[in-house]
């Protein structure tokens, strides 16, 4: 048995069907154009994702998620177990670069159109993962329990809470009870290792069938234009050129992880004052600073109930994005992608602004 | 099939019923797992505490106390009586600290301020401070809910 390898790849084959995978594949055409830089963001994504992953199941055999021992089980990680610290570090920079490259992956969708029909199912499974991956960031924050994620966490549950009629409620159902206590410790941590995982797998599968399936987009000019887009197959061509990216945002990644390690302070205690300087996970300093500058009061209600409904509202026009967006090549789309702008300009400033 | 005077066919009749049976044999199944991520959740009438352990405080200063799972907070007047809050910031749910020098609360997460009445004087929070009322009974100090007889 010389050729065995093939022999029992055949046989796998015979019995899984798989080749039809691999022929699919290697026809797949990915488009050359302008605009292909962004077709990477995609992958660059699911490679910090498979770092979680990866990183998450090793934090998980030192982790406990209790009101006594999770501070604790966090700081023998930094200090006892064997290269612990560059592991929960590489997990925190990881979760960094994954929500930054899950921003630029959607405003230059937005900016590309490449929601357009038939591709608007795609963007909005997208648009959830995005919330996935933020209560991924969210919940994940409160695990080291010290007292800035405790302060974080009491301030982004309690926000909610002005939402009129259901709100009093949502928060009740984060935290656990009326207060966040170990209750809410053990709630995100199933939240963050295991609801979480599911729906975020389920998601992934659907958006990446749909990228299969519709395969890429192509310019909007070109594609009124009627024109033909050079492409290259997928395989080997555009995945050898993805696994280079990907060597490159690696080698950041670790270097980072290893000269930046994420801090912990002492053992959050629910009775003392909150400390200075509470802010979130900087993905969510522009929420934060739009909150911020909201009076108490815009004539007779709550300011802050005025800016979450319209983050609400915001996160509504997001998700139906492709069914506004329905002519794109006319006034409207052209509003819709400057507004596309305004976000990124937005979210910039209030972000630098935020800490200042 | 349809009979002359009825307002549906049979088939409609029974997919009604069927679909009505599932709506509610679902619900009997989904009722007990929303109550059961629902802790119940219940904040003390009053907590009683050992006077001995407040009596000796300076006026003016601060001293707290664990009211159910929030922070409470006795604070000792200049006068000799005492006042006493729940001692979480009315804006977001930080907890405040009492800043004795310049008799105020203060609230980190958003630079909130109130006096040492516990009134908001500046920042986001939108209320007063929360206040509860205070019984010596010695040797008990009790605390109890403003709307608690
Ligand atoms: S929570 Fe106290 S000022 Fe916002």
């Amino acid at each position: 048995m010389k050729n065995w390898p093939k022999a029992l790849s055949t046989w796998l084959d015979d019995r899984f069907g798989l080749s039809a995978i691999t022929q699919f594949l290697k026809e797949k055409p990915v488009p050359q154009h302008k605009h292909s830089i962004w077709l990477y963001t995609g992958s660059a994504i699911l490679l910090f994702f498979v770092i979680q992953v990866v990183t998450g199941f090793m934090l998980i055999l030192y982790y406990k998620p209790t009101l006594d021992a999770a501070n604790a089980s966090v700081a023998r990680i930094m200090t006892e177990v064997p290269l612990g610290w560059i592991i929960r570090s590489v997990h925190s920079w990881s979760s960094t670069f994954m929500i930054a490259f899950v921003f630029i992956h959607l405003i230059s969708i937005w900016l590309t159109k490449s929601y357009r029909k038939p591709r608007e199912i795609t963007w909005m499974s997208g648009v959830f993962l995005l919330a996935c991956s933020l209560v991924f960031g969210f919940t994940g924050y409160l695990l080291p329990w010290d007292d800035l994620s405790l302060s974080a966490t009491k301030v982004g549950t309690d926000i909610p809470r002005s939402i009129p009629v259901v709100g009093a409620w949502v928060t009740t159902l984060l935290r656990g009870g009326g207060d966040v206590t170990g209750d809410t410790l053990t709630r995100f941590f199933g939240i963050h290792v295991c609801i979480l995982p599911i729906f975020i797998f389920l998601l992934l599968a659907i958006h990446v069938y749909l990228i299969q399936k519709k395969g890429m987009s192509i310019p909007l000019d070109a594609e009124t234009r009627n024109e033909d887009v050079p492409t290259i197959p997928f395989w080997p061509n555009f995945v050898y050129r993805e696994m280079v990216v990907w060597l490159v945002l690696v080698g950041i990644l670790f270097s980072m992880a290893i000269v930046f390690p994420p801090s912990l302070d002492k053992q959050a205690d629910l009775m003392a004052a909150a400390p200075e300087g509470v802010k979130p996970e900087w993905y969510f300093l522009f929420l934060f600073q739009t909150l911020k500058i909201f009076p108490a009061k815009i004539l007779f209600v709550n300011g802050d109930t005025v800016a979450v409904l319209l983050m609400l509202m915001a996160g509504l026009f997001i998700f139906f994005l492709p069914v506004i967006d329905n002519k794109p090549t006319e006034w409207k789309g052209k509003i819709i992608t400057a507004l596309g702008y305004v976000l990124v300009v937005y979210v910039l400033i209030f972000s630098v602004w935020s800490p200042l | 099939m349809k009979l002359k005077h009825s307002l549906f066919t049979r088939r409609q009749f029974l997919n009604g019923l069927f679909g009505g049976w599932t709506t509610a044999l679902l619900a009997t199944f989904i009722y007990p797992v929303v109550k059961f991520i629902f802790p119940p959740y219940r904040e003390p009438d009053e907590v009683i505490l050992l006077f001995s352990d407040f009596e000796g405080m300076a006026p003016g200063s601060v001293k707290s106390f664990p009211w159910g799972s929030k922070p409470g907070i006795l604070k000792k007047n200049d006068d000799g009586t005492y006042l006493a809050f729940v001692g979480v910031c009315t804006h977001l749910d930080c907890n405040v600290a009492y800043l004795p020098e310049q008799k105020k609360f203060f609230c980190a997460c958003h630079d909130g301020w109130y006096d040492e009445y516990g009134t908001n004087t500046g920042g986001p929070p939108p209320h007063p401070l929360r206040r509860l009322v205070v019984e010596i009974a010695a040797p008990d100090l009790i605390i109890k809910r403003e709307d608690v007889e």
